[in-house]
């Protein structure tokens, strides 16, 4: 690569370079290290302005983490295979018990894994199934598990296409939810659910954990970090292998095989390429991300309920490919964040709106119309969180926002977000000209 | 990229040629991993490395001699410039022979006479295209031609001719022979002499049937040591490795051959190989060469690209265009005045658009990293030049032909007079002269051929008593250094009325506008001037889909009444530039493309008028 002549290709690795230009280069270098300053500034030192990186948005940015991870399977499956799926909430749920079935604690031993131990008389009464293994074991595994019941599921999207497959991706959900309510030894209580094993690293089932993610403290004896600090990079750490994963698989002869499919599954089986074998694939890997951001979130939460894996979270992935631009990493990347942190921001708003509910003005008068306070009041948002009916509460807003959003995008910018950069990348690419 | 430091050493040629062959060879063993060509190959660029290049060329060498080519025989090369024109054309150099370039649209007609005139022993084809245009008559028609190479085998590799071989199969020849005969070339190589002829050019013949100009190798020599060794030529160094160059004219034209070939022999320039024809905009853009040579319709063409593209532009972007154009038109002005040099005030005015306009525009052009280009082989217009001289492209007029290796007159840094040719080298500034008399361009240096091949009544017709070389180019003095070129001693025409009228100036004024192709201007023993005019089908067509106009066919288009007065203005406005009697009255719209194949343009695209005025005699009677 010749600098200067960003054109000039004369090998197909530097054709398909992820970042073909030493300023693509440098630009992601310079993100990177954005980022990590960005939370490491946002600690003790506090010398980042608040508003702009506050404390109260690491917990919510950590969060986006894991989803982030779902989405990437999300995206090989949906945006790079075309296999619409309802049913990675199921994929992410089974990763999340493996995990907490692997690492949790539990508390009738190896007996208690026996699905209804109590009922065959194994055990007295019924107990958590928990085998209490290090990290390093049940992350990896989740991720496995859930492939291969990816693998198990893949022939219905060889037998069914387009919205068909659909509706029976989203059958899978509600048998999860079912065996889920059926098996408290693994999944806890329906509605409360079960606690997961904690993000820190051990060895092996030592007291002490090797690197510790949930004390504040010095990592490694090299660097003061916060507990969320410490969380945000590790699991941002896995993000970016992920990410890189996810990149160079488009980039591979299994990534073109997967996205003949999506143009076209009988041209490609025309073509060569084996249609069975490669939706399984597709599956395997989509679950297999699923699965480790469904371990990861569920952890990273603390205590999860069955009913956190329904067929909300599926839609929200939806959300995320056609907000954010199916196909893309950096699509999905986008996605996630917006659809992730708008409840955050308009929960914020709505603080915020409150807030200065009698400060008159115009945001006074604002508020004043957008919210209800009390009885008597008609805004369309109810200052309460419980508020059943109309008003609606923040919290029942955001689902009409997502399908205001996905209506809106699938009319005016089918290649969502991503397309969006597109067109600015283009309109600036062929400056002075427009082609 | 391996990069080697050394600059080549620009030695003058009195302590000794050295042969094109030897030029590489010497590459070769200085530089082996250096980058001496690229051509692209599924999608991207492959390098050559001098190595390997130098390798090929002597098994295509030592081919040569095992299919018995003597020293002073004949090979000719049919093709589209592509590595192994350079090879081959290296090769045959290196066993003595004599490279003959056709041009890819050469007819039939054309073939055979090349072939024949030149008694070529070996013809190097690209395809079964070129092929067949040899293979279409009997065997008996090329008494001389023993191989017929073919680069490319698809479509021949089933036709039974046992003159026919395959590239391959002609270096494996090549490679077998060198294990046989070890040194054989290289002992040819040796005794290669100042007199020995490498080339014959065969001029495009806009009168007449071509005549092939022979050059030696000291021709040569002394050509590529005064162009490219020529300091005052190009802003900062003579060419060297970090320089490229992208090629697409006919190799076979002396022009290119020195502005790339011989270049790259001559000083390490990468040479690109475009694709095609077509692909020149996407080549360049990806090549961005440092060193760029094109023809005047090249800029005419580039020019028009730009406006085109910048009226077809989004609406802010539109906005911005029109005065950055103004202001492109206006640096360009100024820094004419400065002969090519930046005032101040053009200077901070091209700081001003390089932010906005003139950076990305011109590495969209692919003349983002240009820090030389030329225009040479036919008349160009001074305002266009002004124009890539305001968007910082310093375009250089530059003037010779092929019987005096291309080395007459050029314009140099900080004396660049737009509309003149330039001044003679000044390490040979005696080297040309304009004859008081007829007004004739002379010259006399060691880079005036030996002579026509198989013509010496022809070679005779062209010098002087005295020795010097007649161009057949009329030429004035400007401020007595720089040349202006009137026109070609035959072109000019003598009205009714006994004016001396120089067409081509009036010409090239009318193809600066980017709707009009061509232009002929008529009026030898007539009362007035008129023209045939050939539009642009490209732009034309463009401007009337904006003008909301339905056209089918080029004829249809030309002989719109709206076309008819948009071309109206346009030479309304030339006509505003010259006096009276050398305005146009009248013209009229040529009905068809001008084609090579239809005998109405040279190979090298220039007007056959005399074909031209036949073919369209009731349109010129017409007007008169």
């Amino acid at each position: 690569m010749s600098f200067g002549r960003p054109h000039l290709r004369t090998s197909y690795e530097q054709d398909s370079a992820i970042f073909p230009t030493y300023f693509q280069k440098g630009a992601a270098g310079l993100f990177l290290i954005f980022i990590v300053l960005m939370v490491l500034g946002n600690g003790a030192a506090g010398w980042i302005p608040t508003w702009l990186f506050g404390q109260t948005w690491l917990n919510p940015l950590t969060l986006v983490l894991p989803f982030a991870i779902a989405a990437l399977g999300f995206n090989i499956l949906t945006g790079v295979t075309g296999q619409v799926s309802l049913g990675h909430a199921f994929f992410m749920g089974v990763g999340a018990y493996s995990a907490v079935t692997l690492g949790g604690k539990g508390d009738g031993g190896v007996k208690a894994c026996v699905p209804f131990a109590d009922n065959i008389g194994l055990l007295d009464k019924a107990g958590e199934c928990g085998l209490g293994l290090p990290i390093w074991i049940w992350l990896p595994l989740a991720g496995v598990f859930a492939a291969l019941v990816g693998i198990l599921v893949s022939p219905a999207a060889v037998k069914v296409r387009g919205l068909y497959l659909a509706i029976v991706t989203v059958g899978l959900v509600f048998i999860g939810l079912h065996i889920a309510r059926m098996l408290p030894e693994y999944a806890g209580d329906y509605e409360s659910g079960r606690k997961w094993p904690k993000l820190d690293i051990r060895i092996w089932k030592e007291e002490v954990p090797f690197i510790d993610m949930n004390e504040d403290g010095k990592w490694l004896g090299l660097i003061y970090l916060t507990e969320e600090q410490k969380q945000f990079f590790f699991l941002f750490a896995i993000l970016l292998v992920m990410m890189a994963f996810a990149k160079n698989l488009v980039r591979t002869r299994t990534g073109r095989a997967l996205q003949a499919i999506r143009d076209r599954d009988v041209a490609a089986e025309v073509m060569g390429v084996p249609e069975q074998h490669y939706k399984r694939v597709g599956f395997a890997i989509s679950s297999f991300y699923a699965g480790i951001g469904g371990a990861l979130w569920a952890s990273y939460q603390g205590r999860v309920s069955p009913v956190d894996f329904s067929l909300l979270l599926s839609v929200e992935f939806v959300a995320i490919l056609l907000i954010g631009g199916a196909g893309t990493i950096a699509g999905t990347m986008m996605g996630t964040l917006f659809v992730e942190l708008l409840p955050k921001a308009v929960e914020k708003l709505t603080n915020w709106l409150s807030g200065n509910l009698d400060s008159g003005g115009v945001i006074g008068d604002l508020a004043n119309i957008m919210l209800t306070s009390g009885p008597g009041d008609f805004g369309p948002v109810s200052t309460s969180p419980t508020a059943p009916g109309w008003p609606m509460s923040v919290f029942l807003w955001n689902p009409v926002i997502y399908g205001v959003l996905i209506v809106i995008f699938l009319i005016f910018e089918p290649h969502g977000l991503f397309g969006i950069w597109v067109k600015i990348r283009n309109y600036w690419k062929g400056w002075p000209f427009s082609y | 990229m391996a990069v080697v430091t050394e600059k080549p050493i620009a030695q003058s040629s009195g302590s000794g040629y050295r042969t094109v062959a030897q030029r590489a060879q010497e590459w070769a063993t200085k530089a082996p991993t250096q980058v001496a060509m690229r051509d692209k190959e599924l999608g991207v660029w492959r390098e050559w490395t001098w190595e390997k290049t130098w390798d090929m060329v002597m098994e295509a060498a030592n081919g040569l001699l095992a299919l018995g080519v003597e020293v002073g025989d004949r090979v000719t090369i049919h093709s589209e410039d592509r590595p192994e024109w350079v090879i081959m054309d290296l090769a045959t150099v290196a066993v003595r022979g004599i490279t003959v370039g056709l041009y890819p649209t050469n007819p039939h007609a054309e073939v055979e006479y090349t072939l024949n005139d030149s008694g070529a022993c070996i013809h190097l084809a690209e395809d079964q295209e070129q092929a067949d245009k040899v293979l279409d008559l009997p065997a008996a028609a090329y008494p001389s031609v023993r191989k017929i190479i073919y680069i490319e085998p698809r479509g021949i590799r089933r036709q039974v001719d046992e003159r026919l071989m395959d590239w391959q199969d002609f270096l494996a020849l090549g490679r077998e022979y060198r294990q046989a005969n070890p040194g054989e070339v290289e002992a040819r190589m040796a005794n290669a002499g100042p007199d020995d002829v490498m080339t014959l050019v065969y001029t495009s013949g806009t009168t007449g049937p071509p005549k092939g100009a022979m050059l030696n190798n000291a021709n040569a020599d002394f050509s590529i040591e005064i162009i490219g060794g020529t300091p005052e030529r190009i802003r900062g160094h003579i060419p060297n490795t970090k320089d490229s160059v992208l090629t697409f004219l006919p190799l076979c034209h002396v022009a290119e051959r020195i502005f790339s070939t011989w270049h790259m022999v001559g000083f390490g320039v990468v040479l690109n190989f475009a694709e095609s024809i077509d692909t020149i905009s996407t080549n360049l853009r990806e090549i961005q060469p440092t060193l760029f040579f094109g023809v005047p319709r090249i800029w005419e063409k580039m020019h028009a690209t730009i406006m085109i593209k910048g009226q077809d532009a989004s609406p802010f972007k539109r906005l911005l265009f029109k005065p950055s154009m103004n202001l492109a038109r206006w640096i360009g002005h100024k820094r004419a005045e400065a002969a090519g040099g930046w005032p101040l005030t053009a200077r901070l005015a091209y700081w001003l658009g390089y932010v906005f306009v003139f950076r990305a525009m011109r590495e969209r052009l692919g003349l983002g990293k240009t820090r030389w280009a030329g225009t040479g082989a036919a008349p160009i217009a001074p305002e266009l030049l002004e124009f890539f001289l305001g968007i910082g492209v310093d375009v250089y007029e530059l003037y010779g032909m092929t019987e005096n290796t291309a080395v007459a007159t050029l314009n140099m840094v900080g004396r660049n007079r737009l509309g003149t040719v330039g001044e003679a080298y000044p390490s040979i500034k005696e080297s040309v002269r304009i004859d008081t008399e007829t007004g004739e361009i002379q010259t006399k240096h060691p880079g005036v051929f030996a002579g026509y091949w198989g013509k010496p009544d022809k070679t005779a017709e062209t010098f002087t008593e005295d020795g010097w070389l007649m161009t057949g180019d009329v030429g004035e003095w400007v401020d007595d250094t720089h040349i202006k070129i009137v026109d070609r001693i035959k072109h000019i025409i003598i009205t009714a009325g006994g004016k001396n009228i120089s067409p081509s100036e009036i010409e090239s004024s009318l193809k600066s506008s980017p709707f009009i192709n061509e232009a002929m201007v008529i009026g030898d023993r007539r009362k007035y001037l008129t023209a045939l005019i050939a539009i642009e089908l490209e732009t034309v067509g463009n401007w009337a889909t904006r003008e909301n106009l339905s056209y089918t066919t080029y004829r249809d288009l030309s002989e719109k009444p709206e076309v008819i007065a948009l071309i109206e203005a346009e030479v309304e406005r030339t006509n505003e530039k010259f006096a009276r009697v050398e305005g146009v009255k009248k013209f009229r719209m040529i009905p068809k493309e001008l084609d090579h194949e239809d005998g109405e343009l040279t190979a090298t695209q220039k007007l056959k008028r005399s074909a031209v005025e036949d073919a369209f005699r009731d349109l010129v009677e017409e007007m008169y």
